[in-house]
């Protein structure tokens, strides 16, 4: 589209224009340059030395971070917590995000404040979530014990995430706390496409709740469905401040992931190269899906012009 | 079929909707009640009541907070990070994402690819050697240092929403100016700017909340302990282990009220923000 319309400006305008767009990115560049491209590039650096955080020139050494990534132990229990991560992480908040989603549908009186109080803990700073939760998981003073008590389920109260068998689970529900809000905002905004006489004509056919859900609503929401489940998706891989805020990867490694791991190894342990080397494979390991994202999200738009 | 008891059936279900989405909502509020709760009781009810719901009333935890826990300086220096960082990306978006949607220029795909590479790669993928460059930059533990690190975390998400409102401006309106005898820059300035400008201020809004919630940035690269912002004071502050939930609740309440409130002022922009990353990002 663009490329037609430039053809029939004159030569003038076209080199105004490309003085101009030099100039107009010309700082963006400069800042997208020197605080991520070259950041980027350093890491890549960064893994294949040897560096500790105070040599003048550290010794190369190839693949080695690398091939000790592949043989690590302590890799694999927290490679493990990310894909409970992905899989508990994308699963509950989409079906919670749907169910909300549609309960509001339609709703009108009140509906604002419903949105507000959904979508309101996916906007809070992660620091102030982990502090909250960190009380409702006391062992002693905590609202979840208190209301197992209350409801005779006294035999399950524990230190939520002082014990290594409880402590992921609990991350994760105030994970799924958050990002239900995130999924069913995008819900709501997809359902507001929907065509509401198909779902009319199908309830004079007879088609229940579950079926008008399964097959009338849900086929027209599938490119937003699809896009959600991605982009929760990904963001399991790189799960970082929530777990790092409410238990640091402890106890005992229980809540451990592969972004703690990386940042423990660092700033820890001052294995800057070896920290380095494992985020960049963390990053790498997203990139099918955020390819998969994209395909998506092209079929999406077709998808959009077409309707 | 629409028989009257078919009626007073959907009266009855719109009803039962409303009675599960208060539930699910208070649910949904529990953790932030409970926030504003233990920071308006006095403090030794929050040690001996620690499951009555605003059983007492007292402003002393928040003046504790506000003023031996440091929370009134981190209020500030959290704008003196924030404002200036969403400034920086809400211009220079603007500025890119015009140029990247219309204006010609060689090397205009390259450099946009190199910017929303940015989108897929975490932060944590470069922090490290990031620390190390500012470091040798002499912008560690150092304000203007923070500030461009965190503009910078914002500017791919930015340049692509802001590239999206340009590419939907018809091409009539540019070459309508021009033969009006206005230069590409006003073209830009007076006449495209303008019409983005509700796109450009729910980015702000985005943007504002993003580096208000930003927690490693300002902790990895602020060490001396200089210009901390809400999110790193009250993380040391619960690290420190204190028992004294009374100051802490109220230092939560400091850091997120100001979200709240953004946030249920200008609902509209937020989301516009957040959905139009999801779908467009």
């Amino acid at each position: 589209l663009a490329s037609d319309d430039f053809a029939t400006t004159p030569r003038v305008t076209r080199r105004a224009q490309a003085r101009l767009g030099v100039l107009l990115v010309a700082p963006l560049m400069l800042l997208v340059g020197v605080f991520f491209l070259l950041p980027l590039a350093s890491a890549v650096y960064f893994s294949l030395v040897d560096f500790h955080g105070f040599e003048a020139d550290p010794p190369f050494v190839g693949l080695r971070n690398f091939v000790e990534l592949a043989a690590d132990p302590s890799l694999l229990p927290a490679l493990k917590n990310n894909i409970v991560w992905i899989i508990v992480g994308t699963t509950a908040p989409l079906v919670l995000g749907l169910f909300i989603a549609l309960l509001l549908w339609n709703v009108r009186r009140g509906s604002t404040f419903y949105r507000v109080a959904f979508f309101l803990p996916y906007i809070l700073p992660a620091t102030a979530i982990g502090v909250v939760w960190s009380w409702i998981y006391d062992p002693l003073r905590g609202w979840l014990n208190e209301g197992l008590k209350l409801v005779g389920a006294g035999a399950f109260v524990t230190g939520w995430l002082g014990n290594p068998d409880t402590a992921l689970t609990a991350v994760l529900l105030t994970a799924v706390w958050t990002a239900t809000g995130f999924v069913m905002i995008i819900f709501l905004a997809a359902l507001r496409n929907v065509d509401v006489e198909l779902i009319d004509a199908a309830t004079i056919d007879g088609a229940n709740a579950r079926q008008r859900l399964r097959y009338v609503i849900l086929p027209q929401i599938m490119p937003v469905f699809l896009m959600v489940t991605t982009i929760t998706l990904i963001g399991g891989f790189s799960v970082f401040d929530i777990v790092f805020v409410m238990t640091g990867g402890g106890p005992a490694g229980a809540t451990e992931v592969l972004g703690t791991y990386a940042y423990r190894n660092a700033f820890q342990l001052n294995r800057m190269s070896y920290g380095t080397a494992l985020a960049l494979v963390i990053a790498l390991l997203a990139v099918p899906f955020t390819i998969g994202l994209n395909r998506l999200q092209r079929r999406m738009s077709l998808y959009r012009t077409g309707a | 079929m629409r028989t009257p008891s078919g009626r007073s059936r959907k009266r009855l279900a719109l009803g039962g909707k409303h009675v599960l989405l208060i539930g699910l909502s208070l649910v949904t509020l529990f953790p932030i009640v409970l926030a504003l709760s233990s920071a308006l009781k006095t403090r030794a009810d929050v040690r001996s009541n620690p499951f009555g719901l605003f059983s007492s009333f007292s402003l002393e935890s928040i003046t504790r907070a506000w003023t031996l826990g440091n929370f009134g300086e981190y209020t500030i220096n959290t704008f003196v990070l924030a404002v200036p960082s969403t400034i920086i990306v809400v211009v220079l978006s603007v500025m890119g994402g015009y140029a990247f949607a219309r204006l010609p220029f060689r090397g205009r795909t390259v450099l946009y690819y190199l910017v929303i590479v940015g989108l897929l790669v975490p932060f944590f993928t470069y922090m490290i050697p990031l620390y190390f460059q500012l470091q040798g930059m002499a912008l560690l533990d150092t304000l203007p240092g923070v500030i461009l690190v965190m503009a910078s975390t914002g500017l791919a998400f930015g340049t692509v929403f802001m590239r999206a409102f340009f590419s939907e401006l018809p091409p009539e309106l540019d070459q309508a100016a021009r033969i009006d005898g206005a230069s590409e820059w006003q073209i830009f300035l007076r006449v495209m700017v303008p019409l983005v400008s509700s796109g450009a201020g729910a980015l702000a809004v985005f943007t504002f909340l993003q580096n208000w919630n930003n927690l490693l940035v300002p902790l990895l690269y602020l060490p001396g302990g200089n210009w901390r912002p809400l999110t790193l004071g009250l993380y040391l502050f619960a690290g420190g282990r204190s028992i004294d939930i009374g100051p802490l609740a109220a230092g939560t309440l400091i850091t997120i009220l100001p979200v709240i409130v953004l946030f249920v002022v200008l609902q509209r922009q937020v989301t516009q923000g957040i959905l139009s990353g999801a779908v467009k990002g």
